[in-house]
């Protein structure tokens, strides 16, 4: 079985973000750049696809070099090669031109699923395994908190509004991760040592003849506004401190 | 040989008296027992080097001979405890005496007396007689206390729950001592009954059975004396003679496993250095144990010590520190045998029977390898020196370095560690904003200080941990000390990823803070968290840190010595001090928190049942801190019924780690009312009454 799986380099959902002056961007200084969380469900899913049906597992990210780290993460994990798509005409490319390019590069293998995570936690936009579904002109279940794989078709489980949805595909299709899917397993040791000398191939947008314009056009970055300070609400009883947050309520709240 | 005569004034005795012809017989006899032994110990050698990986323990012979001197001579460790050190140094010693009694008998007999010198003669020999008879006496009577406390007073430790683990060979063994000594004193008995030496007198034993045969006429005492003289002889080399195959090797095993002990820190590990090209990390199977690792197993006496005291076991968790070592030691015995048939079969190596069973999961259950919480009670407490923690911390290793296989709890911290140098995960960002208000500088402000304190992942993430570290930093700053801290430049020490089995990590991160404390050219760093502490002191030396490390108490007491805080204001109250294992089994820390304690006014100590040495862990060391505690009680509960048993109202830490752990058991007691938690370093700050002036 061919597995692919996406995944995007994002900071650590811990880490500070820092707007540029100019707005143009955030600013990267002491950042700790990690494998996006739903990709990882991902690409677990796929490493215990390959440990049940055989076959490899390919990951594909598009990125600046230091996505090359997210790479080897995923093959310390025991993906077995993977496909790197940096070329600095491809930086700040939308959900569109990253999933054409994730389509040029996954054209050229052979692929029988293909795992991406529901959405990147940094942009959250939720696009790119819609889109490389549709580019590549396969079928896609998104949003899956559980697979079986049965031959040539697949049994997805999302959940939906409070109910569960089970979705039957045929193969080659796509499928978006989202968490509960399973549990990402830690590296061992022996894996990250072997993930260095794994290969990678590293591809830029000519080669991958990837032509695409964005649609999306990013204006400016701009922090969220500070968060005013709370406000401690004092009267002599409960009566006097109840009636002063009905007022703030309505006042300056405006919510009742 | 010509007869020799005592008399009054020339007291002696003859030896070999009335079994003079039999001294040949002896003599073969006891080469057959010797070449028994011999070949006993030849076995057991064979199965000693069949298995291990190589480690140095034969440098610094000096050190070495005086730990041998110390515990094996001395018996120090066997004396902490009263009933157990009493009964074996009873046994100990006789046979000591006995042994060095019956080699100066030997001396005389057949080297000094052929030239015409005998000296076991007049006063020197009633001294020697009487001394033979007492410490016979005493093996007797050890013999006694031993069968008494094994069989009737049953104490817990020479089990395993429920389960006794006595063998045959245990009372196999003690008869036989028994039966040694009595046959002896019924021999000196009828010799005695029928010489009539009027200073036999100081061969008291003998006397006072003399008496019994009083009424037996001559020739029937002479033909029993020969019967029970020959009972004894055999008997006594049946004793030498089982020595190797049994219980009784530890007469060797154990000295020999004092010899060996590790020279290093307490619970100091070896890095792992070559992570490139291992294929294979920490300890998985037998084989990838040291031989001295192995050892340990067979210097085990099963006395139960470890277990006596480990929080593990006594809170009902599978683990007891005995358990383990013996699982070990059966599993090697096996694995011995095979190894030796291979060896002089000429079989290849890998060949025959079944796989070998792995260490993680198979000789050593899942839950009990990682119940351990690191406290060192057993390896401080063990008489024979074994050496369990790292044989855990080894296994852990294999679990987590090369199956990956181990809690996704503490996969979750070691992420977090990886991530934002912290076990929390908490943004390393935020790693001084403990300090935003203090005007405390960092190194890259001012690399010009006496100090670095290193405030370690606690007094920076945790909310209680933080209070602790402005405490501790106001102390410092009332007291004129120049102090910076590394601010965001500081990570995650690596205690918990190193206990835990995450060597790779735990590397990691000290290089990482190595790397930024060598910049700045730091000499020497205060830590309030013992587990960082140790970490520095002990472990960072390996990867090219060398530091004077002192742990705030160090500080804090020295500060009160010299006279550079003063404490003043009451702080009133029934304190229990906790003593945290990595502060005072690992580093011998034990003094400096009680005095500081003492030199509050209006504090009143009251030491909890298991202090110093013996302390109860926490429950939060080796990597415990981030793991479910789902089976029997919680640790932390156990020690903070501890506390509570001696009415205090303050429960004074010097850990973190404890801080929390405790913290909590009040909690879960419902004691939130009338008791508290606090570091020494917030007591010592209350009792400074600065809070105005800092503020």
């Amino acid at each position: 079985m061919n597995i692919v799986a996406c995944v995007k380099q994002v900071p650590d959902t811990e880490a500070q973000i820092r707007v540029k002056p100019d707005g143009s961007g955030i600013d990267e200084t002491g950042i700790k750049w990690v494998m996006n969380a739903y990709d990882e469900y991902g690409v677990e899913e796929a490493l215990r696809l390959k440990e049940k049906h055989g076959g490899d597992v390919t990951i594909v990210s598009l990125g600046p070099a230091r996505s090359l780290e997210a790479i080897r993460t995923a093959l310390a994990m025991g993906a077995d090669k993977g496909i790197h798509i940096c070329d600095p005409a491809l930086d700040g490319a939308d959900a569109y031109v990253t999933a054409s390019a994730l389509a040029a590069a996954i054209k050229g293998i052979p692929f029988d699923v293909i795992f991406c995570g529901q959405r990147a936690v940094d942009d959250d936009a939720g696009q790119v395994g819609a889109m490389l579904a549709e580019l590549l002109g396969i079928p896609q279940v998104t949003v899956v908190t559980k697979l079986e794989v049965n031959g040539a078709s697949i049994r997805a489980t999302k959940p939906v509004e409070g109910a569960q949805l089970l979705i039957e595909s045929p193969l080659p299709c796509v499928i978006t991760a989202q968490k509960g899917l399973n549990e990402p397993r830690y590296a061992s040791l022996p894996g990250i040592m072997k993930a260095k000398k794994k290969p990678v191939d590293v591809k830029n947008a000519q080669a991958l003849g990837v032509s695409a314009e964005a649609k999306l056009k990013v204006l400016k970055f701009v922090p969220p506004p500070a968060r005013p300070p709370g406000k401690i609400i004092s009267g002599d009883d409960a009566v006097a401190k109840a009636s002063q947050l009905v007022g703030l309520l309505r006042q300056e709240a405006k919510v009742i | 040989m010509e007869r020799v005569t005592f008399s009054v004034g020339n007291e002696g005795r003859q030896v070999f008296w009335n079994v003079h012809d039999f001294e040949w017989l002896l003599y073969a006899f006891s080469v057959v027992a010797l070449a028994i032994f011999a070949y006993g110990l030849y076995r057991r050698w064979k199965m000693w080097t069949a298995i291990g990986k190589p480690e140095m323990r034969i440098d610094r012979i000096g050190e070495r001979l005086k730990a041998l001197f110390v515990n094996s001579l001395l018996q120090l460790k066997t004396f902490r405890e009263l009933y157990p050190g009493v009964m074996h140094g009873l046994i100990f010693f006789g046979f000591l005496v006995l042994f060095i009694g019956s080699a100066v008998d030997a001396v005389e007999f057949h080297i000094t007396e052929p030239f015409g010198f005998a000296f076991l003669r007049g006063r020197f020999y009633l001294v020697f007689s009487f001394l033979m008879d007492l410490f016979g006496l005493f093996i007797f009577i050890g013999i006694m206390l031993a069968l008494y406390r094994r069989y009737l007073l049953k104490p817990d430790r020479l089990g395993y729950r429920e389960e006794r683990d006595n063998t045959p060979d245990d009372a196999f063994a003690l008869i036989l001592i028994a039966l040694i000594v009595a046959t002896g004193f019924v021999v000196e008995a009828l010799r005695i009954s029928v010489t009539h030496s009027p200073w036999e007198y100081w061969s008291f034993g003998g006397w006072v059975l003399a008496e019994v045969f009083a009424g037996a006429d001559v020739r029937t005492a002479e033909m029993f004396h020969r019967i029970l003289w020959w009972l004894h002889v055999f008997i006594s080399l049946l004793f030498i003679a089982y020595i190797p195959y049994s219980r009784l090797l530890h007469i060797l095993t154990t000295p020999a496993n004092h010899f060996f002990l590790s020279l290093k820190p307490a619970g100091s590990l070896e890095p792992i250095r070559d992570f490139e090209t291992a294929e294979s990390f920490g300890a998985g199977r037998l084989e990838d144990f040291t031989w001295k690792q192995i050892f340990d197993a067979d210097a085990c006496t099963r006395c139960g010590r470890c277990q006596d005291g480990c929080p593990a076991y006594l809170s009902g968790k599978p683990l007891s520190p005995k358990k383990l070592i013996q699982d070990i030691k059966t599993h090697w015995l096996d694995r011995a045998a095979i190894a030796g048939k291979q060896s002089s079969g000429g079989g290849e190596a890998s060949g025959a029977g079944e796989p070998a069973k792995t260490l993680t999961g198979e000789v050593v259950d899942l839950h009990e390898l990682w119940a351990c919480t690191n406290c060192m009670y057993c390896m401080e407490h063990c008489p024979s020196a074994i050496e369990h923690v790292p044989k855990v911390v080894n296994m852990r290793q294999y679990k987590v370095l090369t199956e990956a296989d181990f809690a996704p709890e503490l996969q979750l911290t070691y992420r977090n560690m990886e991530n934002n140098s912290n076990p929390w995960g908490i943004g390393a960002h935020l790693r001084a904003d403990w300090a935003k208000e203090l005007g405390i500088k960092t190194l890259a402000e001012d690399p010009a200080v006496e100090y670095l304190f290193y405030v370690g992942c606690s007094g920076s993430f945790d909310d209680r941990g933080k209070k602790v570290s402005v405490a501790f930093a106001r102390i410092l700053q009332a007291a004129g000390i120049k102090f910076g801290i590394l601010g965001t430049e500081e990570g995650c020490c690596g205690d918990s990823a190193m206990r835990g089995g995450n060597e790779y990590l735990y590397q990691s991160l000290a290089q990482a803070n190595i790397e930024v404390m060598n910049r700045y050219g730091v000499k020497k760093i205060i830590t309030t968290c013992p587990h960082g502490y140790n970490a520095l002191k002990k472990d960072y030396p390996n990867f090219g840190g060398n530091f004077e490390v002192y742990h705030h108490t160090e500080i804090i007491a020295e500060l009160i010595a010299k006279g550079k805080i003063a404490l003043k204001k009451p702080v009133k109250g029934t304190f229990t001090y906790h003593d945290s294992c990595f502060l005072g089994r690992y580093n011998d820390i034990y003094e400096q928190p009680r005095t500081i304690l003492k030199a509050v006014p209006g504090v009143k100590l009251a030491e909890m049942e298991r202090t110093l040495s013996q302390s109860f862990c926490c429950g939060a060391g080796g990597a415990r801190m981030w793991m479910e505690e789902d089976i029997g009680e919680r640790i932390n509960d156990m020690r903070t019924d501890q506390a509570i048993a001696t009415g205090a109202g303050t429960i004074a830490v010097a850990c973190p780690f404890c801080l929390t752990m405790l913290s909590d058991g009040i909690k879960d007691r419902k004691r939130e009312e009338s008791m508290a938690a606090l570091d020494i370093a917030e007591i010592v700050w209350k009792a400074m009454d600065r809070d105005a002036a800092a503020t």
